[in-house]
């Protein structure tokens, strides 16, 4: 039987481990890399050793930044007085291109999830706490997932927040069902904000 | 509704298949397994997307196929060409293993099938009953299925959570957003049901009065433990009620995922009844109810899908449900043995072919 050289066969194996890549997708996009110029190789290689190296969690907002706190957090233009709390740093960035939201965000990084094993203390939710301890905040927006995770982070959330006095609103249904914020376009995403309601 | 041709390519036994059915009652005869029930399945996946025989996709493509594909011509009403579609679809096998489903969905084209797993309905366990309304229901309103496929998604977290064994108050605060939606979609899915109960009531005294011979009075309810409750909070409440119980069980003990259906006849439950034939009738009888309705919601009658279902009936009776299809629109019934009936286009199937006999 005949092997891949050993070079070949490690970055189908690197690939492969990626989600929504199969055996196939993983030689074919090796082959594919083959044939490119060593430099574009070269700039992809790097570009993947450079997030991993100076990409962090902003210490604020847990958004993906390469300077902590993020520029979100640090721009000052932005009202202190309204946060949106997202489950991932792509949600967020969905959320920017709206270009309809001018206060800050929160990134839990992740979702109630059962089936994960995962529970409120796996997300940033002691961190969104303290972020409120000081009254600057005036309303929460919960702009989770409209899935059944995203619906029971953002319930979860309401019931935790209600104590502390604040207006807690969640963003409009209407988005495609079950899906994901970063699916949904501008349009939608904005509507949904727009029609965002106070949740008990 | 009518399917005015399909293709049927590397689906279960037919290598490939171009057929042109009559525009009323289809009959298909042929020995055992020469693919009558195959091609009712066949006609059934090219209207709704689905198979009405498995969930499995992998058990349908032509065995060491890759893919199937179904493409045929939906058309409703009779003349204006703007009332005809061409669909087509297709299952892929996928690098993983798993398999997709392509195709897109024709708001108004419906097919209702009977076939021998509908016994079930009368004498098999709730789920079968269960299957059964939130089948119908999705074709009155297709929302349903989301909403059936939601509440599936919050049961099976929430359970996940009752196994994990948690107590007190971090326990119960774990609890409560899936108690919520549990609550919120579990009562859209009963309101649906006992709307979709009553839509069939009517229809179904009057189809099981004219088949049967002796004209017995048949009655559908909708049986849950919330009694006549329609806000979420009265489902919330039995949650709260039965959380010892769910606990110590690892299970969510209340909700539409453990109702029922009574089915009666003269006031004696149709499960003991010791008739076959009685309860295949009645069995057939619920989805013939289901036409009027179907036709109601979606502005064009459905397609029948009638596997073997004169068997095990007295000539009598075969009669009166012949008389009954008869003001069907577009129909397909199979039977082992040749048939005459009047009127109706007669064709053979015999090893993956079909030809007009
Ligand atoms: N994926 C598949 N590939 C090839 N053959 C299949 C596949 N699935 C089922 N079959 C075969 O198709 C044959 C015909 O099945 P079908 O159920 O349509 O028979 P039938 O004509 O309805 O017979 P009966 O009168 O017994 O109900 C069976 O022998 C079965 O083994
Ligand atoms: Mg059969
Ligand atoms: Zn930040």
């Amino acid at each position: 039987m005949a092997h891949y050289p050993e070079p070949v066969a490690r970055l189908i194996d690197a690939l492969q481990r990626l989600p929504g890549i199969g055996p196939k997708t993983a030689q074919r996009l090796t082959f594919f890399l083959l044939k490119r110029p060593a430099e574009e190789v070269r700039e992809l290689s790097e570009s993947l050793v450079a997030v991993k190296d100076r990409i962090v969690y902003c210490q604020t907002c847990f958004n993906v930044t390469d300077a902590d706190p993020c520029r979100l957090c640090a721009d000052p233009a932005r009202d202190a007085r309204l946060l949106c709390v997202v489950e991932e740093p792509n949600d967020l960035m969905a959320m920017e291109r709206t270009g309809e939201y001018r206060g800050r965000y929160h990134v839990l990084l992740g979702a109630l999830s059962p089936l994960d094993g995962i529970g409120p203390d796996d997300l940033k939710v002691r961190e969104l706490l303290g972020r409120l301890e000081n009254g600057t905040v005036g309303e929460v927006i919960l702009a989770t997932n409209p899935n059944v995770e995203g619906e029971a982070t953002a319930l979860y959330l309401a019931r935790l927040l209600r104590p502390l006095g604040l207006r807690v609103t969640r963003i409009a249904r209407g988005l495609p069902v079950g899906g994901d914020l970063e699916y949904a376009d501008q349009v939608t995403l904005s509507k949904a904000l727009e029609g965002r309601r106070e949740i008990s | 509704m009518q399917i005015g041709w399909i293709q049927v390519v590397e689906f279960r036994n037919y290598r490939t298949l171009n057929w042109t059915p009559a525009p009323r009652l289809n009959l298909l005869q042929g020995p055992n397994a020469q693919g009558k029930t195959n091609l009712l399945e066949a006609l059934g996946m090219l209207v709704t997307g689905r198979s009405f025989r498995t969930s499995r996709l992998a058990e349908i493509p032509r065995w060491g196929a890759e893919s199937s594909s179904l493409a045929g011509e939906l058309g409703r009403g009779e003349a204006e060409p703007a009332a005809r579609r061409t669909v087509r679809r297709t299952l892929t096998k996928l690098e993983d293993g798993g398999w997709q489903n392509a195709g897109e969905a024709v708001e108004w084209a419906r097919a209702i099938a009977f076939g021998w797993q509908d016994l079930e309905i009368i004498n098999g366990a709730p789920g079968a009953r269960r299957n059964f309304i939130d089948g119908f229901a999705t074709r009155l309103y297709p929302a349903h299925l989301a909403t059936l496929v939601r509440y599936r998604q919050v049961l099976a977290r929430r359970n996940r959570l009752l196994q994990g064994g948690w107590q007190g108050e971090a326990g119960a605060a774990r609890l409560e957003p899936w108690n919520e939606q549990l609550a919120e979609v579990g009562m859209e899915l009963i309101a649906r049901r006992r709307k979709a109960v009553a839509a069939l009531q009517t229809e179904l005294a009057r189809v099981y009065g004219a088949l049967s011979a002796t004209r017995g009075k048949v009655e559908v309810r909708y049986r849950t433990a919330l009694g006549e409750a329609s806000e979420p909070a009265a489902l919330l409440a039995a949650l709260a009620r039965a959380r010892g119980a769910e606990l110590r069980r690892g299970q969510t003990l209340v909700g539409p995922h453990r109702d029922d259906l009574a089915i009666e006849i003269d006031a004696t439950d149709a499960r003991a009844f010791g008739s076959r034939g009685q309860q295949r009738l009645v069995a057939l009888a619920l989805r013939l109810a289901e036409i009027l309705p179907v036709t109601e919601a979606a502005g064009t009658a459905p397609i029948l899908l009638l596997d073997d279902a004169l068997s095990e009936l007295d000539p009598g009776v075969r009669a009166e449900v012949l008389r009954e299809l008869g003001t069907a629109e577009q129909v397909f019934l199979t039977t082992p043995e040749p048939l005459a009936v009047e009127g109706a286009a007669v064709f053979r199937v015999n090893g993956g072919g079909v030809a007009a006999a």
